[in-house]
């Protein structure tokens, strides 16, 4: 793979260990499990769902520095290919699941092939354009199938241990898929692959000067975030097993464009404390003020203006500010 | 048939008020304005308000809305979009959906969510060819034209349409005349809000005013706006009229497809234009 790449400096990132890699999953991990006493364990399973989804959207847009406002598109796809597949073919939890993840991989590829050239506004808006067609054929065109807006219940079965009707069965479940996740994500934006796909974001007549083909990276990237936004949305099937067209309304595109900025986008922790942040506030804010979106956007011009790095880019300054401090205090002693 | 076509009409004049503002935004500014729904439905709102204190006079009604919503634009393009100018679009794209959100929750606070229905402020039609033909939805076309054609005459006439046409061309150029683009981008995006206002009050008695009504039309305004080329002036209101024609002729036969049937014409666009360059 290296003799491939051009011979520049490759960053830090790049040498990220495996061992620092199991590190973090331990942590998250331990992270999860801390919050199954202070919430609901159903709650901190939903809340996981919600953060792979967060994941694949920060893998296109903190990642590759394209936004995109019709991600849920592709978690929708998830939620009715496996629903619509458990139900038809095959009640297997893990059958119906890989097909939700093809599904959804197969829309974005098609899909992909038209967007992803674009840029900036187009982009963003095309792919909002597509959600909403989504919502259509799921809402109305197909109503026979998906009996629209009245929602279906999904026909998975237990299979083995996997029952999903177990609330820790479940929670396990959805805990090794965030992992999973987070470690394929993590291997593949610290390797070279991820550091084109950051390259693309910089710059990316640069990137094709160098000889690349970025439109197919580029794709390829938008089909893995599709693949692992439609994994999310299976989850929701196994997990709820009841699903309507709110998991591909278009509308609710900002609260996974929120929860990445909340938590620092282009980084894979960030869009982790962002989805727990976020799910959190929602659950909080909703049960006490019926009305709470002017909340969000508040908080959301907040980011904007002030608070660009989000959560963990705070807690990064701090600690950047905090080691200055202490090296001035130790030269200070030297001097 | 021809009450199709003259229902593609409307909407495309509707289309039009409400697309050539965000078309003029991303033109100058670079910015793509979801703030705009809030402008649009905002104005409904407000004429609703008037109405009694006017008498229901429609006309004078719907000028104080537009009246009304000058300072708000102002005030959105002062703090939010002026300290925007030049970042990346990402942060501009989120920082006016969050005015949006915002915005669309006070109008709920303050007008309730109920949708509030606008009666048909002239509501006499006349025969064409043996068809009603409602004189309100011939004076919505006829003052597109209108727009369209003031519009044109301010851009190539006025030195601040000048200006402006320049800056759409070449910001950074104009700047360098020693010109403050600035205060005229701010004259253009409260133009633009003002003409969004007038789209959504000329439209409210055909539909009905509820918070929503931005978001519906917002995203076939994209359409329109990608399909016109964003900031191409002329373009804006050729797409305008045939996406509205589109909607009208989808929506007679299939009248859940008709927002589908834009985007795949937009798809269509999108792919042919790229092979194109």
């Amino acid at each position: 793979m290296a003799s491939s790449t051009p011979d520049i400096p490759i960053p830090r990132i790049a040498a990220t260990k495996r061992t620092t890699i199991y590190r973090d999953m331990v942590l998250i991990a331990a992270g999860f499990l801390v919050l199954i006493p202070l919430l609901a364990m159903h709650r901190v399973t939903d809340f996981m769902i919600f953060c792979i989804f967060v994941m694949s959207f920060d893998l296109l847009y903190g990642y590759m520095g394209r936004l995109s406002f019709g991600q849920m598109l592709y978690l929708g796809t998830g939620v009715y290919v496996s629903t619509l597949f458990s139900l038809h073919f095959n009640p297997n939890p893990i059958l119906s699941l890989m097909a939700g993840v093809a599904g959804g991989a197969i829309v974005a590829g098609i899909l992909g092939l038209i967007v992803v050239g674009l840029e900036g506004a187009s982009f963003a808006l095309t792919n909002l354009a597509f959600n909403q067609v989504g919502f259509f054929l799921v809402g109305s065109a197909f109503q026979r199938v998906t009996h629209g807006e009245d929602g279906i219940s999904a026909g998975v079965e237990p299979w083995g241990f996997l029952d999903f009707a177990n609330e820790s069965v479940a929670f396990g479940f959805v805990l090794l898929c965030l992992l999973f996740t987070f470690f394929m994500l993590r291997i593949l934006t610290t390797s070279p692959f991820g550091i084109l796909i950051r390259s693309i974001k910089e710059n990316e007549s640069r990137v094709k000067f160098l000889g690349y083909n970025t439109f197919f990276y580029k794709w390829l990237t938008f089909v893995l975030a599709g693949a692992v936004a439609a994994l999310a949305g299976t989850l929701y099937t196994l997990y709820i097993g009841f699903v309507s067209p709110v998991f591909i309304h278009p509308l609710n595109n900002v609260e996974v464009i929120f929860a990445a900025l909340i938590g620092g986008a282009g980084n894979l922790f960030g869009a982790l404390i962002g989805g727990v942040l976020f799910m959190a506030m929602k659950d909080s804010l909703s049960s006490y003020i019926p009305q709470w979106e002017w909340i969000l956007g508040i908080l959301l011009l907040v980011i904007v203006f002030w608070l660009r790095g989000g959560v963990t880019g705070l807690i990064k300054t701090l600690y950047l500010k905090a080691r200055m401090a202490k090296g001035e205090a130790k030269e200070v002693k030297k001097g | 048939m021809i009450q199709t076509l003259l229902y593609g009409l409307t909407i495309g004049a509707i289309l039009y008020f409400f697309a050539i503002g965000l078309s003029i935004t991303f033109g100058t500014m670079q910015i793509i304005n979801f703030a705009h729904a809030m402008v649009y439905a905002l104005g409904v709102y407000f004429l609703i308000t008037f109405m009694p204190l006017v008498r229901d006079f429609f006309p004078l009604a719907t000028l104080l809305a537009i009246v009304a919503v000058v300072p708000v634009a102002y005030l959105m393009e002062r703090f939010v979009i002026r300290r925007l100018y030049g970042e990346s679009l990402d942060y501009a794209m989120i920082a006016t959906y969050a005015l949006l959100l915002i915005g669309t929750d006070v109008i709920k606070y303050v007008w309730g969510n109920t949708p509030q229905p606008v009666t048909d402020p002239i509501g006499i039609s006349f025969q064409l060819a043996g068809i009603d033909v409602p004189v309100y939805r011939a004076v919505i076309v006829l003052m597109a034209v209108l727009v369209f054609a003031g519009l044109n005459l301010f851009f190539k006439k006025s030195i601040v349409g000048k200006i402006v046409v320049a800056a759409l061309e070449d910001t950074e150029g104009v700047r360098c005349l020693g010109l403050n683009v600035d205060k005229y981008f701010s004259f253009v995006f409260i133009l633009g809000s003002a003409l969004a206002v007038l789209g959504g009050v000329l439209y409210a008695p055909i539909s009905t005013a509820e918070p929503y009504m931005g978001h519906d039309i917002l995203l076939i305004a994209f359409a329109v706006v990608i399909v016109g080329g964003m900031g191409n002036l002329t373009g804006t209101f050729v797409s305008a009229f045939l996406l509205g024609m589109v909607l009208a002729i989808t929506g007679r036969y299939y009248s859940q497809a008709a927002d589908t049937m834009v985007f795949a014409v937009m798809a269509a666009v999108l792919i042919f234009r790229r092979s194109d360059a």
